[in-house]
């Protein structure tokens, strides 16, 4: 059965398994820590994060980063934020696509600068990601966006519960992430466009070869990591209401923290957008257990965050290998049998 | 502002030792105006309401005391705070600038630059919050006196808790050196017999981001099934916590207080998700420390403790030595107001 499953699919379950032990491993540490609040609060809490890991992996496979995303998340927010409050009577689509569009736009200066001014994109995004910041600070004017001056349909929208499992909610801004999440995985695995990504990232000059017009590709993916900051952007403002300046810093480095957990090749050429965002569960799930964890001090939380994103990185590689190498012995056994019979 | 002033028995003894002190030595330094200084006002950083409203307060003197220099308003951005300051500070004492007035993020980090500026002649006067140890800083400016800080939260607390309960607290980050020393007086407030049945079960840090603190609130809803208040004593933190627990319907059973802003708790105050929260007036804050630098930077003052001076329209002021910084000079502006269901409204517009 093994031999069936591809390795992708291999490598989520080992980072469910790794998802799972720690929260056993938790649950033996924390009073009230195993129910259905604990699913309630990291779902709606992961649900901006999965949207930047997606994004951040579509830019990552294809051997680059985008250091800018949480800027561009900041940005964005404040930007719908301001429209939003002096313009009350929008509709939520043109909303929402106003902030994809937005996000999109600051992707495209990226996306130029990085494929065909042929600057490597983490020295690109490390200017654009200070660039979008003080284009904030600039823009804002120093004043913040306040939830009272929000439509209600915005501020209820990422909590309305659209089903339940037993005490599990299912809420929108959860759904819409993952709903997201998977139309990109979708994407990815089934459209030819969506899979020269994986081309350009796993052997440049081949695909160049191919016929596949690798700056495109490249432009393309920063402008579509651009366009997930800014749907991310609208569901920061929805979730926190209340935006300033500091909105998303440091979101650059969490997405990539997410998207290496959950298996992305940080050397490009391979990762899933499902195992971004099991990397952006399992994430948040350690930090948040971490604050509850009365045996860490808070001045020692950030090292334990990262020991334990380094463990489970290690943890899921040494998994991995496990079950390939358990495949290759079978494979070798059926093969074997068969020359036998 | 006064009429919706609700004082704190703390904040009312605070004001009669300001006027008392005043009053005592008789002979207030009143600032010449018209000289030429240059002045360099630095927040923790750039973009947050409550500092531009100090600048507001500073460029207002700026204009009262007719100074013919230039009054910059420069700050780093904000994630890159603490080197930011300390790149600012070192570059005020090359230009030469005649003051910096800074509200510290760096903790103890920005002294060297501070002592640096100060022997290049440039005088360091200290806002919001300041410099740990007081080491390169001529004179602090209190917003209020840490100490009555520490009691105005007990009694917040107190009166949300009914005098029993479980209270947790939500800082900014674990380094800030004036969210630090109002918890550390919160907890000394916190020993006498009136809050004996309020417990003070752990306090957390959401760095002064949103979705931090939202999340950082949550866990500790989650983590003390009894809680009964959380305290915040930053403004993104209050507001953050607030949301959180008006999102997950949590307000009957936790309420949220601490330092705010009124324009951004409104709501939260007034359907009881935060009932009383605390705040001063950072335009006066900015307004005070721009007159104490100039009179520092213009020779009128010598900043020695003891020294009496008139600040324009917020009156007299006296260098006291500060009870948390032992050899530190303090100048304590007071009085804070307390905002409820009754005064919130007027003062978010």
């Amino acid at each position: 059965m093994l031999a069936r499953i591809p390795p992708q699919t291999l490598r989520i379950f080992a980072l469910l398994l790794v998802l799972f032990t720690v929260l056993l491993f938790f649950s033996t540490q924390v009073p009230n820590y195993l129910n259905g609040r604990l699913f309630n609060r990291i779902s709606s809490s992961v649900a901006i994060m999965a949207l930047i890991a997606c994004g951040q992996t579509l830019v990552i496979i294809t051997r680059n980063i985008d250091l800018s995303i949480g800027s561009i998340v900041g940005f964005v927010a404040f930007a719908t934020g301001s429209l939003i409050t002096n313009n009350p009577d929008i509709q939520p689509l043109v909303l929402a696509t106003y902030s994809i569009l937005l996000g999109a736009c600051f992707g495209v200066i990226n996306g130029l600068l990085v494929a065909y001014a042929r600057i490597p994109s983490i020295i690109v995004t490390l200017g654009t990601m200070a660039l979008f910041r003080s284009a904030l600070v600039e823009y804002s004017d120093a004043k913040s966006i306040t939830t009272n001056n929000l439509p209600t349909w915005l501020v209820e929208f990422p909590n309305t519960q659209l089903f339940n499992i037993g005490t599990f909610q299912f809420r929108a801004a959860f759904v819409v992430a993952v709903l997201v999440v998977i139309a990109v995985h979708i994407a990815l695995t089934r459209l030819r466009p969506a899979r020269k990504l994986y081309a350009v990232g796993s052997n440049p000059e081949a695909a160049e070869m191919a016929g596949i017009n690798t700056k495109l590709v490249v432009f393309f993916a920063f402008c579509l990591a651009g366009a997930l900051a800014g749907l991310a952007g609208f569901m920061f403002l929805a979730r926190f209401g209340t935006i300033t300046v500091v909105a998303g810093l440091g979101f650059e480095l969490k997405s990539v923290a997410s998207a290496v957990v959950g298996g992305v090749n940080i050397f490009g050429g391979s990762g899933t957008v499902i195992g971004a965002l099991i990397g952006a569960i399992l994430v948040d799930l350690i930090d948040m257990s971490l604050v509850r964890w009365q045996l860490v001090s808070e001045f020692w939380r950030e090292a334990v965050l990262g020991t334990l994103i380094l463990l489970s990185v290690a943890a899921d590689a040494i998994l991995m290998r496990r079950l390939i190498k358990l495949r290759v012995s079978r494979e070798k056994k059926t093969t074997k049998s068969e020359v036998l019979s | 502002m006064t009429h919706f002033t609700k004082l704190t028995t703390a904040a009312a003894l605070m004001l009669s030792t300001i006027a008392g002190s005043a009053w005592a030595d008789g002979h207030a330094v009143s600032l010449t105006a018209g000289e030429e200084i240059n002045m360099v006002l630095l927040p923790k950083f750039l973009g947050i309401l409550v500092f531009d409203q100090a600048n507001e307060g500073a460029q207002e003197a700026h204009a009262e005391l007719g100074n013919t220099g230039d009054l910059l308003f420069v700050g780093p951005t904000p994630e890159n705070s603490t080197a930011g300051q300390i790149e600012i500070m070192t570059t005020s004492a090359t230009q030469g600038q005649g003051v910096v007035m800074i509200s510290n993020n760096a903790g103890d980090q920005i002294v060297p630059s501070a002592v640096a500026a100060q022997a290049a002649g440039t005088r360091v006067v200290t806002w919001d919050s300041p410099i740990p140890s007081g080491e390169g800083e001529d004179v602090f400016v209190a917003q209020v006196d840490f100490g009555s800080m520490g009691i105005v939260m007990a009694d917040m607390a107190h009166s949300i808790l009914g005098g029993s309960g479980q209270m947790a607290v939500l800082s900014a980050t674990p380094d800030a050196s004036n969210q630090n020393a109002w918890i550390a007086a919160m907890e000394i407030a916190l020993e006498n017999e009136k809050y004996a049945n309020i417990e003070l079960v752990d306090i957390v840090y959401g760095d002064d981001q949103a979705e931090v603190s939202y999340n950082r609130a949550l866990s500790l809803v989650d983590q003390y099934p009894d809680l009964g208040v959380i305290m915040s004593p930053t403004t993104v933190g209050i507001q953050a916590a607030a949301k959180a627990m008006q999102d997950e319907g949590l307000c009957d059973q936790v309420r949220v207080s601490g330092l705010g802003l009124p324009s951004e708790m409104v709501s939260y105050t007034m359907n009881g998700c935060a009932p009383e929260f605390a705040l001063w007036d950072f335009r006066d804050l900015g307004y005070l420390t721009y007159y104490t630098a100039y009179g520092l930077a213009s020779g009128q003052m010598t900043g020695d403790i003891g020294e009496t001076f008139s600040a324009g329209r917020m009156g007299d002021f006296t260098i006291d030595e500060d009870p948390g910084r032992p050899g530190s000079a303090r100048i304590l502006m007071g009085p804070f107001t307390v905002y409820n269901s009754e005064n919130v409204e007027a003062a978010s517009n």
